[in-house]
């Protein structure tokens, strides 16, 4: 059986980036890649536990972390889309440049 | 008592009827184009909502026999492969999507009618309706979540659907990466649900985690949860998108937005919450959070000026109410939660409604220059009016009958300060509709010139008047079919857990 801990703690570590750069990022293909980031921390959260049934790993949950990337890929690339056209409305890609919608 | 259905692929039909409409409705957009016949895809869409409709109808009578009605996908018994577990509450809120998706698909042919793109507009909303159905209809976690994101997918790309102006994106946008960020959650959720008892299935979830010792697991598998359900749902820490997102769509999408996708969410969030821990447990920080969601809400709406943002305020606000059914988490108060959740469909869907056609006449939402326009446009403000008086819990009103019950059920569930905190926020709520009456009353200024909506759209708003009106003085059969609803959830949660592990 594979041990657990560094896996969580890489997993903890991952969502901590991930948030950081959705937080602090100005570029809006670097926050895309924080959701990523957020995303794939989930993911490998759910290989690491299904490696603790003893004896075998369990094909369950690697199906379903097959959907859920392709899910996140999906989710992406509409925001890649959304980042084109903001493009074209603003000249630029900085979040900060984007406050006319507040309160 | 129980049926299993488990040969072959299989899907809900009502599901079943919108994803090959979805999928059907691209090649009929493109056929209308080719052949030049106007209205064929929105022709489509009206056969494929009433065509839900009627299969809710016969899928209502086959789980009114048999209790619990399993569904596998692939043909796998579950608890192993992802499956679908209908019962009363599944068919009651996929009522409730169906019922206002047509009305919108029906307000839609006229509204639309001069946008470009209509095809994908109209798949996006079939899809966004599946994701819906698919949501509530779902029998484990990771059903419910890819579901969840079709809902969600299709909803960015309609927030954002009006790209040639900077709001829709800049909104579509926020909204996006909230969600997207509430679905890392989810999957992390997901996880810790998996690590924690080894399956997915709703009914295995509940047999196995009710009841469990508090630990550092289960605090984590809450606050994802909540986290995860709550961004979609706008709970007030995780609102910030729907202020802006909302009011940007298009008008019949701000409807099924505000009416019913962020009630999917308060679904999900109650399902997932009740089969997860005893409502005991998840009493006072739901409690906490509808204090929080109302007071917020309420007051952020008294300083907007424009219309379709005050009415998505108002929808934090309703959200607020609605968890206090949650947090009283008995069958009374699970039972005025689907209540509300059908009422506030209909009010607040018609409300945006109707406020669309004010915008799509006078092409402007700012309030104060929108005075008089009930001397231009009298039908649709009456409706307008009807739904906000729903809205503020007047008495003949459907909003009164839920809102009623919501309290009382705080009140009967021991939480008699969170029944004051919602009749309070409640009066003060009418403080800002009373504002928008004022405007539709008061007398028009000089060359202030608007026509009366078309038709279709009168029409579709003064259907919903007359429900809301009907369902205020005869709201028996609505209780009747809710309290079935939330007794299929809470009284009948070891038919549910029995249904799958036997």
């Amino acid at each position: 059986m594979v041990p657990l801990e560094p896996f969580l703690v890489s997993v903890g570590l991952m969502f901590v980036i991930g948030l950081y750069s959705l937080m602090v990022k100005r570029d809006m293909v670097r926050i895309l890649i924080g959701v990523e980031i957020l995303f794939n921390s989930a993911n490998l959260c759910f290989i690491a536990l299904s490696t603790q049934v003893p004896g075998f790993v369990d094909p369950y949950a690697h199906s379903i972390v097959m959907m859920a990337i392709v899910l996140d890929g999906t989710v992406i690339a509409v925001g890649l889309a959304m980042v084109m056209n903001v493009y074209k409305h603003y000249k630029t890609i900085d979040i900060r440049k984007l406050r006319r919608l507040k309160w | 008592m129980v049926d299993i259905i488990s040969q072959g692929i299989n899907l809900p039909l009502p599901l079943l009827m919108l994803l090959l409409g979805g999928l059907t409705s691209l090649m009929v957009g493109l056929l209308s184009e080719r052949i030049g016949v106007a209205k064929l895809r929105e022709v489509w869409m009206i056969i494929v909502s009433a065509a839900t409709l009627t299969s809710i109808y016969y899928l209502n009578q086959s789980v009114q026999k048999a209790g619990v009605l399993v569904i596998s996908i692939w043909g796998q018994l579950p608890p192993l492969g992802g499956c679908f577990e209908i019962d009363t509450l599944s068919i009651f809120m996929s009522g409730s999507i169906a019922v206002l998706g047509f009305l919108v698909a029906l307000y839609s042919i006229s509204y639309m009618e001069k946008e470009s793109r209509l095809t994908e507009f109209y798949t996006l909303m079939t899809f966004m309706m599946a994701g819906m159905t698919g949501v509530v209809m779902a029998g484990d976690m990771f059903t419910l979540f890819v579901f969840w994101e079709l809902m969600g997918l299709s909803s960015y790309v309609l927030v954002a659907f009006l790209k040639s102006k900077w709001g829709p994106i800049e909104a579509g946008f926020k909204y996006l990466v909230m969600s997207a960020t509430a679905g890392a959650f989810l999957i992390l959720s997901m996880a810790i649900i998996y690590g924690m008892t080894g399956t997915l299935n709703f009914a295995a979830i509940a047999d196995n985690l009710r009841g469990a010792a508090v630990s550092p697991w289960i605090i984590a598998l809450f606050s994802t949860l909540v986290v995860g359900f709550g961004v979609k749902s706008a709970i007030v820490p995780l609102h910030t998108w729907l202020p802006d997102a909302h009011p940007e769509a298009p008008s019949p999408i701000s409807a099924l937005l505000s009416g019913i996708v962020i009630e999917t969410g308060l679904y999900a969030l109650a399902r997932v919450l009740f089969l997860t821990f005893d409502p005991g447990m998840f009493k006072l920080p739901i409690a906490f959070l509808a204090v929080l969601t109302m007071t917020l809400a309420n007051v952020m709406a008294l300083l907007q000026t424009d219309i379709k943002r005050l009415l998505a305020y108002s929808s934090i606000a309703q959200v607020g109410y609605m968890l206090i059914g949650l947090a009283a988490g008995t069958t009374y108060g699970f039972m005025a939660l689907f209540l509300h959740i059908f009422n506030h469909s209909m009010m607040k869907g018609m409300a945006f409604l109707a406020s669309g056609s004010i915008v799509h006449e006078t092409g402007t939402r700012d309030i104060s220059s929108l005075r008089g326009i009930g001397k231009m446009m009298p039908v649709t403000s009456l409706s307008l009016f009807i739904a906000l008086l729903g809205l503020g819990g007047v008495p003949g009103t459907n909003g009164f009958i839920s809102k009623y019950h919501l309290f009382s059920a705080a009140f009967g569930s021991g939480l008699g300060w969170l029944g004051i905190m919602g009749v309070l926020n409640s009066a003060l709520s009418m403080a800002y509709y009373i504002r928008i009456m004022q405007v539709l009353l008061g007398s028009p200024k000089e060359g202030f010139k608007a026509n009366e909506a078309p038709i279709l759209m009168l029409t579709v708003t003064m259907a919903m008047a007359a429900i809301i009106v009907i369902l205020g003085i005869w709201p028996a059969p609505l209780i009747n079919f809710a309290t079935s609803a939330s007794q299929s959830l809470v009284e009948g949660l070891s038919t549910y857990i029995g249904a799958v592990l036997g």
